[in-house]
Order: structure tokens, then C-alpha cells, then sequence
């Protein structure tokens, strides 16, 4: 039985769609986290979104909401990690969206933009799963400067942004931007094994 | 102390996404833009795009078209969702072929000299007046000024016929077609278009790690104040759209095998 924490639904109540909201996990509760921000998001607040996977390919992580009897075919995704496989982008999925490479930061955020204007929900998130994964591929400086730019862009336009990171895998200059320029954080980093 | 007025001219407000913030507003109605990119960089599609945007407001528009035939160019830009074939039927959009205007003229020769060059400005200066066209594109200048052998005689063309169209109120886009997008090159083929536009947008890739990222950069825009910075776009369905390039993206790209 696959169960969420349902303290991150309450903490998400209190968060204004204008908000930042950085959400620290650890490597082994990473997609537990992940649901039990993203259902509220689409269950109880109505929202639409877009997903932007560095991590994992997007149908592993559509595939692995399926799994626990989640739609998620109204979110829009965008992978930046299945264009550096070969055949990686020959899917079946219509909401799968790609940018060659991690690297391409400008471009993750113009596809973002342009993926939000086709949508018709009044009331949207981004949700960037993660920064470690984009830290494998991007200079610390690049990074911090990118997620400046990401945070305020979508804040401007109202839209809730959520950052996925695991802290031991995201260089400290990284890490410590997110703090100053994230508004909300869920912090389920520490995994504590009883 | 009483505030100063101050004067702004009026602007041709393109309707790309991101361009007429950069441009504080638009392009100063009746100037004549330079448009200067390497191959793939979207000069083609930010060019229809204009057009499409004027038609849409009820501009008619024009495109001279001597890279490609008018059929493959519609063909190209049906797959962009602003773009409706209607625009074309119903007069608000004309495509027309340099070949075809050649023909017409009798210019079916190699090289054009003085008289060739008058007629030409003639007949494109007469299709803007005759149809009330306001945005204008030619693509490329680069490729209707091979057949003009002398420099003289481009500068002369490019300044008259920009004089002409802005007397007639139109905005201009001159397509010019380069093979190197760094800060030291020519943002045009023959060195001359630069001087007489009166603004320079240039395009280009920037190669990073082994990919290319399209940037645009508005260099000058005579009558406005406008960033200068270099701005990352996107070729969507929706369009061209642009955001700031990584201040620090600059350090890991380099320039692409077209800016050696």
C-alpha cells in the first residue's frame, strides 16, 4: 500500500499560487514526496501543470503514477533526460514534451512558457524534479542564476513553481540561492529509518 | 519643476513574444530592420511572424520572397498555429516570388545594372502603394543583391527604397543572410546594409557543450531605446519566444561552427 504524507497537503494549503515552495528528499522517499505534493496539487486544488523531469525519463514517471492509480494525463511534461537515449523520444504519450539536453536551461524555460500558454486551466503549477539532477550537467554559478531567473518568471506570472532537491547532491552556492529565493519549503530530506 | 515632455514615435508593434518588450514598445513605424542571422536561425520564421501578427490586427502585409518559393514557404509556416491560410485568400497576406517579379520586369539577366535597379525599386514601391501594405519583408536582400554588382549600387538601392517605403508608412524587414554571428562580423553580406537600416537584430547559435542554442540580439533601433542584451528564443508553434540569455552561460558556450 503506497502511502502519502498527507502533512505536505495541509502545509500546500497555505501557500499563494505566486509562491516558490523547495521540497527537500532524500534519494530513497523521492517519488513518496513527489506524489504527496503533486496529488494536491491536481486532486484537491484543481490545478494543471507542468512536469519537468531531469531525473528520470517523464514515461517512468507517468508509468510510475499509474502504479498507484494516479492520472496524470492533464499535466504536461517536459524531459530533458530521453533525448540523450537513443529512441528515448519514440513514446506513446500525447502530454510528453522534450528538450535535447539538461544543458539547454533557456530552452527548458521558453518550452515551459510556451507549454503554459497552451493549457486551459486558469490556475497552473511547474514542478522541477531536480536540481541535483540539473547540477550534474550545469556550471554552480549557471545554476543559481537560473533558478533566479525560473523562481521569479513564474512567480511573476502567478503561476506555483515547486523545486525538487535532494541537499547532499546540490552544490552549496545552489542550495543556498533556493533558500533565499523560495518563498515555502518541505523539508523531507532526512530520512529517518525507525 | 515641471515634468518634461518627452517625445515617442509612434511603434509598429510586432506581436512577438518577448521582441517589443526588448524594444520598449515596438519598432519605430516606417524603419527599416535589418534582420542578419546564420542558417536555422529563425530569421524566415520571425520574418512571417511579423506578418502574421499585422494581419491579424487587419495590416496588409507583403513578402518578397527570392530564397524559396512562395508554395514552400506557406507550406513551412502552416505548421505554426498563428498562422491561417486565410490571411493569405483574403488578400492580408501576399507572398510574392522574386522570380515571378523578375519576369515581369524583363530582368532575367545575371547582373542588374542602374535601370534595372530603379525598375525594381518601381515595382516593389508600387505593390506596397497599390495594396496599402504597412509591414513589408524581403528575403533575403542578401540573395536579390548578388545579382547587384556594385556596392554603390546596393547602398544606393537599400537607401531609396527604405526612404520610399517609410515615406509610404511601411515597416520594413530586410532578411540579410550571414555566415558568422560573433561581435566582430558584419551583421550584413556586402557591408553596406548595415549602415542605411535604421535598426539591426542579428541571430545566430551559441554552442554549448555540443548543442546549439538560437539567440537575438537587437544591436540598434534607430528613434527607441532598447536592450541590447543577448536573448535566448525558441521557434514554437505558437511562434517565436524569447527570454534573456544565462549571464553565465556565456563562459561555457562558445561560438558555433558558423562564427569561425
Amino acid at each position: 500500500m503506497f502511502e502519502l504524507d498527507q502533512r505536505i497537503a495541509e502545509q500546500l494549503t497555505q501557500v499563494a499560487l505566486n509562491s516558490a515552495v523547495q521540497v527537500r528528499v532524500g534519494t530513497a522517499n523521492s517519488f513518496m514526496v513527489t506524489a504527496s505534493t503533486m496529488i494536491p496539487l491536481m486532486q484537491m486544488f484543481e490545478m494543471g501543470g507542468v512536469y519537468i523531469s531531469a531525473s528520470r525519463g517523464a514515461v517512468e514517471i507517468i508509468q510510475a503514477f499509474e502504479a498507484i492509480g494516479v492520472d496524470v494525463s492533464h499535466i504536461q511534461f517536459i524531459d530533458l533526460v530521453s533525448s540523450g537515449i537513443l529512441g528515448g523520444t519514440d513514446v506513446s504519450y500525447s502530454n510528453v514534451h522534450f528538450v535535447d539536453s539538461p544543458i539547454m536551461l533557456e530552452s527548458i524555460l521558453l518550452r515551459t512558457l510556451y507549454v503554459l500558454r497552451t493549457m486551459d486551466s486558469q490556475r497552473n503549477f511547474v514542478f522541477l524534479d531536480s536540481v541535483n539532477a540539473l547540477a550534474i550537467y550545469n556550471d554552480d554559478r549557471m545554476l543559481a542564476e537560473y533558478l533566479h531567473t525560473f523562481i521569479n518568471t513564474f512567480r511573476q506570472r502567478e503561476v506555483l513553481t515547486v523545486i525538487l532537491n535532494v541537499p547532499d547532491q546540490t552544490p552549496p552556492l545552489v542550495l543556498s540561492n533556493l533558500d533565499t529565493y523560495c518563498t515555502d519549503i518541505v523539508d523531507r530530506g532526512q530520512v529517518v529509518i525507525l | 519643476m515641471q515634468p518634461t515632455t518627452v517625445y515617442t514615435r509612434d511603434r509598429c508593434v510586432t506581436g512577438i513574444h518577448g521582441l517589443d518588450e526588448i524594444l520598449r514598445g515596438g519598432i519605430p513605424y516606417g524603419s527599416t530592420v535589418l534582420a542578419a542571422g546564420t542558417c536555422g536561425s529563425g530569421k524566415t520564421t520571425l520574418g512571417m511572424e511579423f506578418l502574421v501578427r499585422g494581419a491579424l490586427a487587419g495590416e496588409a502585409c507583403a513578402h518578397f520572397t527570392a530564397t524559396e518559393p512562395s508554395v514552400k514557404l506557406l507550406e513551412n509556416i502552416r505548421q505554426y498555429a498563428f498562422f491561417d491560410m486565410n490571411m493569405v485568400d483574403s488578400g492580408l497576406i501576399n507572398v510574392f516570388d522574386m522570380d515571378v517579379l523578375y519576369s515581369w520586369l524583363g530582368l532575367d539577366k545575371a547582373s542588374f545594372e542602374l535601370d534595372d535597379v530603379h525598375a525594381l525599386i518601381k515595382a516593389i514601391v508600387d505593390i506596397v502603394n497599390t495594396i496599402g501594405v504597412t509591414r513589408l519583408v524581403i528575403d533575403s536582400v542578401t540573395t536579390l543583391c548578388y545579382k547587384i554588382k556594385s556596392e554603390q549600387l546596393i547602398r544606393d538601392f537599400l537607401f531609396t527604397l527604405g526612404k520610399k517605403l517609410a515615406t509610404l508608412g511601411c515597416t520594413t524587414i530586410l532578411i540579410s543572410e550571414i555566415t558568422s554571428a560573433t561581435e566582430n562580423a558584419h551583421w550584413s553580406s556586402f557591408g553596406v546594409e548595415e549602415a542605411i537600416a535604421d535598426g539591426i537584430i542579428v541571430m545566430g547559435d551559441s554552442e554549448r557543450m555540443g548543442h546549439l542554442l538560437r539567440f537575438l540580439q537587437v544591436v540598434k533601433m534607430r528613434g527607441t531605446s532598447h536592450s541590447r542584451a543577448k536573448h535566448a528564443i525558441e521557434l514554437t508553434p505558437l511562434g517565436v519566444m524569447l527570454t534573456p540569455m544565462l549571464k553565465w552561460g556565456a563562459s561555457a558556450d562558445k561560438t558555433s561552427r558558423w562564427g569561425q
